[in-house]
């Protein structure tokens, strides 16, 4: 019988195909830069990563996550079965009972991945994609037909005709080069299936294995200084797991459904970023995408290769300034790719090594260096805001137990408001704190999310030496980009130790736990609907959704949440030099953004971040108020030095 | 006005009145007599006799205390200084000079011209008093055709003009070659230059440099033996005595105001033409939208209140107006972000800025805080751009910028096509 | 080949901070040259003549220059003669440079001494180079309030750059970092006479107050105390529009903007 022969081989033709196939992916990453990864632990940690890292996320779409269990489950078992069943031929019953077991949980996951692409959401890619569902289905069925034999289902010899059975044979055997074409194949040559091999290292080799088990590793990398190149020009500068991390992507496209830039009309669409990234590591044209495109930019133009300069031709250089990097694809991706670590490399080439920031941004980065500040304020005016604060100052006190890092609202008159709040309450609950004052420097935030690492790196250094000098175990900012920098980016500078043993909080947390030891005593918040924004480097990037909330709560404040809030809230426009950068959209972040508030009725929104309060106030009126939570806290604050007087009035 | 103005006369019934003290309008007349010199001296005030009892039975106490416009004295007083006709400063035959050449912007003195002369004679007179002898006169000298009526006024004793047709516009060759003629004749104890983007400068240097003189620059503190300039700008000054060229900074002489001067013409020979190699070719009818934000002498600005935005543009490319915005319009993307006035945009220094639909945030009005006229259109009479106007419109800015595009074109005569086209790099000579 | 041209930069100085950076027109005057050569009119070459470890050069070179020449020279040198000799050694045929350098004496002399000497003629306050053909460059000169004049004038001259010229390009980090900067050594002249001058602080200069010559205290008092005159404007809310507008373009006409 055909039988005998034909599928074994087919099987191994396939098995031997796929391995080339794998060879020469793996070889495409070989082009990346080294970094050092620990292989062995991450591919035995790779399983727990998967079912326990990865479905985590996945399973915030419980539809997926079911779905992707039965079906990629079912095809994994499978095809370890198959591979014994079939091409190794192995008589036992158990075992074929076993894959058509496996192949009847594939063929229900599959019926339902079929249900969804029956009327895909926009965010998912088509093309390929559509006819996964189909292959899945045939696979399962072409399987279980043939494994029924080897089950004892049917018998070994049909009572057919010879002409009968080799036909049956030779469709079922055409069935298997279909459907193991794609599973096989089409897994390391490119199609689909890409992702589940590439996932699968992707995630034994990730760049941030801090981020499996219930970690954050949000910090950036920093750049190498002073080598032939800075930042990533061409896809090979990229490491190595990087480029295997772009391959790791499925288009499920949840990215672009969260990126604000993408819903604001600017050139950015975090999926279509990532597939052109593969097509630089493959070489060749995006004419295959078949997700939605760049807004305004049409698909099938960019080409690259490994050895091309990614801003000719691949990407345009807007594309890149459009991110916010407010991470929200990031915290979306299923496969736990980094988007705003490649935006940033490719951005540090740019501006470290083209001197091409858009717009404002050779200004602001040249004031940073020049001044301090992006505003080029006179370094000497930092401390005016605190004429009246009767603040001490480190370079007098030399150690205290809290110090406020003022951060550069300090030159801007609305964020003044927010730190003057700030430190009426650190007086009510006397709280031992000092400033920098003028010894202060920019955290260096916008000039690294600009990509001028150098600027970054340097003002880091002389940050940690200000700091080094001075004890105290408690450092405070109003800024969570300030807040960001201090607590994950300066430890890859902090030779001196000068923040080891520092704990850095932002001054919602630190407020909440003055709120908790009864410190400070606030009055019920008398006012309309309230809403809370969550800033991206307060939420996101640093996981403190609590706090803020709890403070709210404490002034009697039950928060209206936003459809978008917590890990999946929606920028306001003002991260990663996007206002510098300003490239033109349909609409604005902002506005967006103030849209979510006023759907909840809410007449005030408070907020974390003074480059919020910025963004959002700077919505045309009519619209809901702005206020920082220090700012509403110490409207409500019970001076406690009158006691009696409050029993009375009580 | 008669000659008798200044005579005082007597007024038999105020002073009856004033002895009366019964008399009904002895309060309201001795009420300026409330202070009096006392006896001993001292000047003494009765407080019951400040004031008046008001027509509704009410004392009144007009603080003015005779100050006031309308009291009787202040007419003669104020319709005798527009009298005053200056002294003359007469310089005969004099034996020495200080030379100011000024910018004269415009054909006119500009303000820096005038207060320089006025620091020349502040040196001249420095001078005098070491050296009786010396009879020093302040030169100005004047290139090509001038407007300026009042030399007397602003300090020149003498005057150089030089009317030929080769010194206008931009002639620093034919210019140096005069003032080098000048210092072989005259040998000036100095020269002053105003230290000004005008030319100024760019002449002193030359002249400095054919003299192998080390010149002052951005002088600010000048004595005849001790001259201040600031360096490294603006940080530093430089304390050195005081040499014979010297570039004058902004507001740093008294200008002469209590004197007039005699403007006697200084005839001037200039021989043998140098060869110039700078060929002026004239000014460029400049595109206002090309002028930069921040240079433009008269903006039309839009903001949130405008709809139709070609009839804007129109109306700005009639009236020759640069083009500014306010935030909004420009994060709605109806002008570029180059446009953008205010704090966080472009702070200009327009002598006319007109806010078309602008109510005027709080940056909107830190980046307008130098400009010299506002004009708002604005449908809102309580904004904040209304209320810093220097005239306001409250009215449909559509309506208003229809009429204004209309009367451009009847006082210039020109459409919109021919503006267009005209403002083409064209030479204006 | 191509007519050199040659950008004098000097270490420039922030006005907020004091601290070190591109000079603003010296900056100016990198980028108008790197645009002559970007347009294949002239060869660039850079120079800068004082301290060879200062790191603004490499804020310049970042600009994209592969090489900076730097003429050893200590603060209180005077660099006339050693830049005399390299340009007439580079053969440069344009001297581009900032009106007044931001350190220093600032007196602006230098080009113009550079250009006496040279014999070359000078054009102060430069705007844009429109053209240069056959050895005669069409150049506009920046006057007040954005105008412009043109002026022909053949190579070889020196010209000092206006703030109105195109700003200068982002300094790129990597590219400032591997240039060549090359050192000169020149033979140094101290500056014998500005040795005896002093330097101190800037002092604030007083503010002009409106001095009120007035006959009487009384009279002094009222204008020291009066209010500006013309606090509120004019407001038109009642008129027509074709009267509105009038009032408009009348107030335009006063203020001599139309013309």
């Amino acid at each position: 019988m055909i039988f005998d022969w034909l599928i074994p081989s087919l099987i191994a033709t396939l098995l031997v195909l796929a391995a080339i196939g794998a060879l020469r992916r793996v070889n495409f990453w070989r082009a990346g830069q080294a970094e050092k990864v620990d292989m062995w632990a991450g591919l035995l940690a790779m399983p727990k990563r998967y079912l326990h890292d990865l479905h985590h996320v996945v399973e915030r779409d419980k539809y997926m996550s079911r779905t992707h269990v039965a079906t990629g489950g079912g095809f994994v078992l499978a095809m370890v079965l198959v591979i014994l069943v079939h091409l190794f031929d192995i008589q036992s019953r158990i075992l074929a009972w076993m894959l058509l077991a496996a192949l009847g949980m594939m063929f229900c996951g599959a019926l339902f991945v079929f249900k969804r692409r029956l009327n895909p959401p926009s965010r998912l890619s088509k093309g390929p994609w559509m006819r996964l569902p189909k292959s899945l289905l045939t696979f399962a069925i072409t399987f279980f037909v043939l494994t029924l034999p080897a089950a004892g289902i049917l018998p070994e010899s049909l009572s057919l005709s010879n002409i009968g059975l080799t036909l049956v044979s030779l469709v079922l055997a055409l069935l298997v080069l279909l459907s193991l074409g794609e599973m096989l194949f089409g897994m390391t040559w490119g199609g689909p299936m890409k992702h589940a091999f590439a996932g699968a290292l992707h995630l034994a080799f990730h760049r941030r294995p801090e981020r499996f088990g219930g970690g954050r590793s949000t910090g950036l990398k920093p750049a190498n200084l002073g080598g032939e190149s800075h930042g990533v020009a061409k896809p090979e500068d990229f490491k190595w797991n990087q480029l295997l991390g772009f391959d790791a992507c499925v288009q499920c496209g949840r990215c672009e459904a969260m990126c604000p830039a993408f819903a604001a009309g600017q050139p950015l669409n975090p999926k279509k970023l990532i597939q052109d990234m593969v097509v630089g590591l493959a070489g060749g044209t995006d004419e295959k995408y078949a997700g939605s495109p760049y807004p305004n930019v049409p698909v099938g133009k960019a080409s690259g290769s490994p050895q091309e300069i990614i801003t000719e031709g691949l990407v345009s250089a807007d594309t890149l300034w459009s991110c916010t990097t407010c991470r929200a694809c990031v915290e979306e991706c299923p496969m736990m790719i980094e988007h705003v670590d490649a935006i940033v490399d490719m951005r540090r080439f740019l501006t470290l090594e083209k001197g091409d920031t858009p717009n404002k941004g050779a200004e602001v980065l040249e004031n940073i260096i020049a001044t301090d500040n992006p505003n080029g304020y006179a370094p000497g005016s930092r401390t005016h805001w605190a004429a009246d604060q009767n603040l001490a100052v480190m370079k007098d006190v030399k150690k205290a137990e809290v110090l406020f890092w003022v951060s550069d609202g300090a030159f801007d008159m609305r964020s003044q408001r927010i730190l003057r709040a700030f430190v009426k309450l650190l007086k009510a609950a006397n709280v031992n704190v000092a400033i920098l004052g003028d010894e202060e420097r920019d955290s260096g935030d916008v000039a690294r999310r600009l990509g001028d690492d150098a600027t970054f790196q340097s003002l880091a250094k002389r940050n940690l030496a200000t700091l080094a000098q001075y004890k105290f175990s408690t450092l405070v900012t109003t800024d969570p980009h300030a807040f960001h920098c201090l607590k994950n980016e300066y430890a890859d500078f902090d030779q001196a130790g000068a923040l080891k043993d520092v704990e850095v909080l932002h001054h919602t947390t630190f407020l909440n736990r003055l709120i908790e030891q009864g410190m400070l005593q606030v009055d019920r918040f008398k006012g309309g609907k309230v809403t809370y924004h969550d800033p991206c480097y307060l939420g996101r990037y640093n996981g403190e959704y609590d706090s803020p909330r709890a403070l709210l709560s404490s002034l009697g404040i039950e928060v209206a949440e936003m459809e978008r809030s917590g890990y999946r809230s929606r920028c306001c426009g003002g991260g990663g030099g996007a206002p510098i950068t300003d490239i033109p959209g349909e609409r604005r972040i902002a506005d967006m953004r103030m849209e979510d508030v006023a759907a909840t009725g809410a007449e005030l929104v408070a907020v974390g971040c003074q480059q919020c309060t910025a963004m959002l106030e700077g919505v045309v009126e009519p619209r809901p108020q702005v206020r920082d939570i220090a700012e509403i806290m110490a409207e409500h604050l019970v001076e406690q030095l009158v006691e009696h007087t409050v029993e009375g009035a009580a | 006005m008669t000659e008798h103005e200044d005579i005082l006369r007597r007024d038999p019934r105020a002073e009856w009145i004033a002895r009366n003290r019964l008399h009904p309008l002895h309060q309201a007349m001795t009420q300026v007599s409330a202070v009096v010199r006392g006896p001993s001296g001292l000047i003494r005030k009765n407080p019951h006799q400040v004031g008046f009892i008001g027509p509704n039975g009410i004392k009144r106490i007009d603080r003015l205390a005779g100050n006031g416009q309308t009291a009787t004295g202040a007419k003669r007083r104020s319709s005798a200084a527009q009298e005053v006709t200056l002294p003359l400063h007469q310089v005969v035959e004099p034996n020495a000079y200080i030379i100011v050449v000024p910018d004269m912007a415009g054909g006119r003195l500009t303000a820096q011209d005038k207060d320089i002369l006025g620091l020349a004679h502040e040196l001249a007179k420095q001078r005098k008093a070491l050296n009786a002898d010396e009879n020093l006169a302040v030169v100005a000298v004047c290139f090509g055709e001038s407007k300026e009526a009042q030399f007397d006024e602003a300090g020149v004793d003498r005057l150089i003009h030089l009317l030929s047709a080769e010194y206008e516009g931009f002639a620093p060759e034919k210019r140096l070659q005069a003032l080098l003629q000048i210092e072989s004749i005259y040998q000036p104890k100095h020269w002053l230059f105003p230290d000004s983007v005008h030319g100024g400068t760019d002449l002193a240097l030359r002249l400095a440099v054919k003299l192998d003189e080390r010149p002052a620059a951005q002088a600010w503190q000048v004595s005849i033996d001790t001259t201040t300039c600031r360096a490294a700008s603006g940080s530093q000054d430089i304390q050195r005595e005081t040499p014979r060229i010297l570039m004058i900074l902004e507001e740093c002489g008294q200008a002469i105001d209590e004197t007039r001067h005699e403007v006697l013409p200084l005839a001037l020979e200039v021989e043998s033409s140098v060869e110039v190699r700078l060929e002026d070719k004239g000014l460029i009818a400049v595109d206002p939208n090309a002028v930069p934000l921040a240079e433009a002498e008269f903006i039309l600005s839009a903001g949130n209140g405008i709809h139709n935005w070609q009839q804007f543009h129109d109306c700005a490319a009639l009236l020759g107006a640069t083009e500014g915005a306010s935030r909004v319009a420009v994060d709605d993307g109806y002008m570029p972000r180059m446009r953008q006035v205010g704090a966080s945009g472009t702070w200009v220094t327009a002598r006319v800025y007109v806010a078309v639909g602008i109510s005027g945030a709080i940056q909107h009005m830190q980046g307008i805080g130098q400009c010299d006229k506002i004009v708002a259109i604005n449908t809102d009479a309580g904004c904040d751009m209304v209320k810093r106007a220097d005239l306001a419109v409250i009215a449909d800015s559509e309506e208003v910028l229809a009429v204004l595009c209309r009367l451009a074109q009847q006082h210039t005569g020109k459409t919109l096509e021919q503006t267009e086209t005209t403002s083409e790099v064209s030479h204006v000579a | 080949m191509l007519p050199k041209v040659l950008a004098l930069v000097s270490i420039g100085r922030h006005p907020q901070s004091g601290r070190e950076r591109r000079a603003e027109q010296d900056g100016r005057a990198v980028e108008m040259g790197l645009c002559l050569q970007e347009r294949q009119l002239m060869h660039l070459s850079v120079a800068h003549a004082g301290n060879a470890d200062s790191s603004v050069l490499r804020q310049y070179a970042g600009m994209g220059l592969s090489k900076l020449s730097v003429l050893a020279q200590q603060a209180n040198e005077d660099v006339l003669s050693p830049l005399i000799d390299y340009v007439e050694a580079q053969q440069a045929s344009m001297v581009l440079m900032g009106v007044r350098s931001e350190m220093g004496q600032s007196s602006g002399m230098l080009p113009y001494l550079l250009a006496e000497r040279l014999g070359w003629p000078l054009l102060p306050r430069v705007a844009e180079i429109q053209s240069i053909e056959e050895g005669v460059a069409q150049v506009l000169l920046a006057l007040p309030r954005g105008q412009r004049r043109l002026v022909s004038v053949a190579l070889p001259f020196v010209a000092t750059l206006d703030n109105a010229a195109k700003a200068p390009r982002q300094t790129a980090f990597g590219p400032g970092q591997r240039a060549d900067i090359e050192v000169i050594n020149t033979t140094s002249i101290a500056d014998e006479v500005a040795a005896q001058w002093q330097f101190t602080p800037a002092k604030p200069r007083p503010k002009r107050m409106k001095v009120v010559k007035a006959k009487t205290a009384a009279d002094r008092f009222k204008a020291a105390t009066a209010k500006p005159v013309g606090g509120g404007g004019k407001v038109l809310k009642n008129e027509t529009v074709e009267e509105k507008a009038q009032a408009i373009f009348d107030f335009l006409l006063e203020e001599k903007v139309i013309r």
